[in-house]
This record gives C-alpha cells, sequence and structure tokens, in this order.
C-alpha cells in the first residue's frame, strides 16, 4: 500500500500571546496510520494536536503561522467552516466525557447536530459505531440506559463510538487510556489497531510503551520542537538523535 | 538521570565481562596445554567450564528479566540482545577450549606431531580475534569490532593450509593417522574460535549502531 499524506505541517509556528509553544514545526501524516506523538509534559505535543482540529481558537491571544493542511486544503484558512473540519477530525480526550444522557444518545448526538433525523440511518449507525468501538456486545441490551453509568473503559469506548458515529476521516486521541486499567487499556489499543483501517489516527500518549505498541511512525516532541520523526520500529530501536535516545531510554534530565 | 535499568545494564556488562575473562583464560590454556604438553593446565580448563556455563545461565536470566520488567527501548534493548548474543557465542567458545584440551590430554600420552608451531600460531590468531573483539565490546569500539571481522579470513587461510599439511602427514605416515585426526578437529575448533569471535564483534557493532551485519557478505553475494 502506497503512503499518503493526511494531515501535512510545514514551518508550523504556534504561539499563546508571547509564548512561543511550537517552532518550526514540519512533518506528515499518514492516512490509514497511527501516528503517535510523544514528549515529556509542555512539550507541545498536545497543542499539536489541538491545532488540527483547532480547539485552539477557543483559547483567547494565539496565533498561528506556517501551514497546515489535511489533503491539501490549508485548515486555519479563515474561510474553512470550523464545524465542518470538527465532523471530519474527531477526538477523544484523556478522561472519559460521555453526555448525560443514554449510551443511544450518546452515540446518535452527532448525527442529529448534523441534521440527520432518519431514525433507521440513526439506528444503523449507532449500532456500527458501538460496533466499531467494540462496545455493541456490551451495550446492546441497554442503550437507553445513562452512559454514565457504565465502567471507565466502556465509557471511553463509548467516546470513541460517538466520535466514529459522524464518520470523520481524522481520529485525535489525547492520552486515550491514561485513566483506564490495563484491561480496558488493553481494549482501546486493540481497537486503534482495528481503527486504522478507517481512520487517520494522531495519538498523544505519555507511555512510550503505548506508543510503541499502537503507533506506525511516533514524533518525539521536546520544548517546542520536533526532534526527530520516523516509523515506530526504528525511532524505538536506533533513533537518530541523542536527544530522542535519552528520553525514550529513560536518561532524560 | 540515572535509573534502576542502567543499574542493572552495568552489572549484566559486568556478567558478560566476567565471563569473557574466563573464556579467554580458558581458550589461551587449551592452546598451552597441547603447545606444552600441560596436562595440568587441560584439566584447568575442563574444570573451569562449569563457572562460564553458571554466568552464561546468569546473563539469560537477568536479561529476560530486563526484557520483561524494564521494557528497555533504544541503545538499551540493543545492548541487552547484544549481551544475550555475546554469552552464547561465549558459552561456546569456552566449550571449543574444553574440546581443545581434550585433545590435548589425549595427544599428550603419545609420541608428538611436528604441528606444534602451527597449532600455537593458529591458536595465537584466534586468540588475539578472541581479545579484541572482548575489548571492541567493553569500549563500544566500532572500528575495533570491523577488524575483528576482516581477521577471519586469515585464521581461516591458516586453517585450510594446516588441515592439508596434516593430511599430507597422514599419507606418509599411517600409524600416526589417529593423532592426526584428533590434530585435524583440534584445528577446526580453533577456526571455530575464529568464527565466533567474529560473532561476538558482529553483536557489537550491532549494539553500537543497531544494524546487522551478521552474513552480510552472503546476501550482498546473492542478491
Amino acid at each position: 500500500m502506497t503512503e499518503q499524506v493526511k494531515v501535512s505541517c510545514r514551518n508550523l509556528h504556534f504561539y499563546y500571546s508571547d509564548f512561543h509553544a511550537l517552532q518550526d514545526i514540519t512533518f506528515d501524516m499518514y492516512q490509514h496510520q497511527a501516528t503517535a506523538l510523544i514528549g515529556p509534559s509542555g512539550c507541545g505535543k498536545s497543542t499539536f494536536l489541538r491545532c488540527i482540529n483547532r480547539m485552539n481558537d477557543l483559547i483567547a491571544g494565539v496565533r498561528v503561522e506556517g501551514s497546515l493542511t489535511m489533503d491539501g486544503q490549508d485548515l486555519n484558512d479563515p474561510a474553512h467552516d470550523v464545524v465542518v473540519l470538527r465532523r471530519r477530525v474527531g477526538m477523544v480526550f484523556q478522561k472519559p466525557n460521555p453526555f448525560p444522557k443514554s449510551i443511544y444518545e450518546n452515540v446518535a448526538y452527532g448525527l442529529r447536530v448534523n441534521g440527520v433525523s432518519d431514525r433507521n440511518l440513526i439506528d444503523t449507525r449507532v449500532e456500527e459505531s458501538l460496533k466499531l468501538a467494540a462496545l455493541w456486545d456490551e451495550v446492546k441490551d441497554r442503550l437507553d440506559q445513562s452512559g454514565l453509568s457504565l465502567s471507565g473503559g466502556q465509557q471511553q469506548r463509548l467516546c470513541i463510538a460517538r466520535a466514529m458515529a459522524v464518520e470523520p476521516e481524522v481520529l485525535l486521541m489525547d492520552e486515550p487510556a491514561s485513566a483506564l486499567d490495563p484491561i480496558a487499556t488493553q481494549k482501546i489499543e486493540e481497537l486503534i489497531h482495528e481503527l486504522k483501517s478507517s481512520f487517520t489516527i494522531i495519538i498523544v500518549t505519555h507511555s512510550m510503551q503505548q506508543a510503541a505498541r499502537v503507533s506506525d511512525r511516533t514524533a518525539f516532541f521536546y520544548m517546542g520542537r520536533l526532534i526527530e520523526v520516523g516509523p515506530t520500529s526504528k525511532l524505538f530501536t536506533r533513533p537518530e538523535n541523542k536527544q530522542t535516545e535519552d528520553y525514550i531510554t529513560g536518561r532524560f534530565g | 538521570m540515572y535509573t534502576h535499568l542502567h543499574e542493572e545494564i552495568e552489572a549484566l556488562k559486568l556478567k558478560v565481562l566476567k565471563m569473557a575473562a574466563l573464556t579467554e583464560e580458558a581458550v589461551g590454556k587449551a592452546v598451552r596445554s597441547y603447545v606444552k604438553k600441560d596436562l595440568y593446565l587441560a584439566e584447568e580448563v575442563q574444570d573451569g567450564d562449569v563457572q562460564v556455563n553458571r554466568l552464561d545461565v546468569e546473563i539469560d536470566e537477568l536479561a529476560l528479566r530486563l526484557l520483561a520488567l524494564e521494557q528497555p527501548v533504544a541503545g538499551d534493548l540493543r545492548f541487552i540482545l547484544g549481551c544475550m548474543r555475546i554469552s552464547v557465542d561465549l558459552e561456546r567458545v569456552a566449550d571449543e577450549a574444553v574440546n581443545i584440551a581434550e585433545r590435548s590430554i589425549m595427544l599428550s600420552s603419545r609420541p608428538p606431531l611436528p604441528f606444534q608451531d602451527d597449532v600455537a600460531e593458529m591458536g595465537g590468531k584466534a586468540m588475539a580475534m578472541l581479545q579484541h573483539a572482548i575489548q571492541a565490546f567493553t569500549s563500544g569500539n566500532v572500528e575495533a569490532a570491523l577488524q575483528v571481522c576482516s581477521l577471519d579470513n586469515e585464521v581461516d587461510v591458516l586453517n585450510h593450509k594446516n588441515m592439508r599439511k596434516v593430511i599430507e602427514y597422514m599419507i606418509h605416515e599411517t600409524p600416526a593417522i589417529e593423532r592426526s585426526v584428533h590434530t585435524i578437529i583440534l584445528i577446526r575448533r580453533l577456526e571455530r574460535i575464529g568464527d565466533l569471535a567474529t560473532n561476538i564483534a558482529e553483536s557489537v557493532v550491532f549494539i553500537s549502531e543497531g544494524v546487522n551485519i551478521k552474513h552480510k557478505r552472503y546476501f550482498d553475494e546473492h542478491q
């Protein structure tokens, strides 16, 4: 399979007022691959992730320079409809955040706000999404129960199903398993492997083992700069940069 | 920052170095036991093998534990894998030394054949390869490791030359056939030590560079 660039950034700079949070970031993220972003706290990896669905727009005083594109389209073009963008780029957060609604309504929510009213279509999409998120068998008999009644791991998979329902092209995951136990974490990781065939995944994780297990490519950020990016198997066996080696082998600081 | 893993890796390195020192000593004694017909040295080699075997098991256990519990990556991962490979090769070298010692014991009770100098020369080269490989491991010196690989040809040439020499001798001295066969086996063991020293040097390159140069020549020629 030839690698096709899905999201691309060139000389990307990002500022929180005077703070230069991302400096001259240039790399590509490929379709149907999982790209992991790793680095110590405050290195800019989450900021970078939030640039992709323009979540940072919500913060006052931010400024972006350089280019960030999806399928060649400039994501920061003022003409770009952010609502449409966020349908194309789904996001899953660190802590599961289901709506205080039924399991069914949680997944159907995105469809309804996007104007889908056909009950049959919604039913089908809810089932498909829950199956994609490997949650269907556990909840199919209690779809009317509150999403908050589920366990943490199930809630996170519900959030993934909710993100999947609107059929995004890219799925951003910000430490999706850091609040989960090892079994739930393993399920999420298995899920990432499954979802890659349909989506492009970009995941921020503090767990280097998790990055190693789930991603095809890994990007190492440090102090707002991209230090090294490459195939995960290479980055974790013979990184080219000394800082990368020091970070992943725990020799940092 | 110095972590628990790095302390353990130091301990692993010390074990490999200890094993290397014992193995090197065994090869030296084995060759001298043949050249000098010294039964005492040969028996020391036989008795000392258990220590090398014990270290081999210890290195295996420690490396397995580090892989399972510490999930090492990059240079640490390569170092642990490299140590596992090197300990397997060292254990084999020590076995070759025991084999040579056994031949020495057998041959010492019989009239000598005129190959002492040839065996001493070849033993010296194989020994030098082993020493240089171990030094390359100690210092992580890739250049030195690559030089060991290039020395292997010299040992191979000596192996071939000595084999021919012993076979020629056998043809004319039929009463010496049994002793000659043992001598051939002994020469062959020295050639293997050269091969195993090359393996160790290749592991040193793997640890430092992350590239596998094993069988490279074969793959290059058959691609």
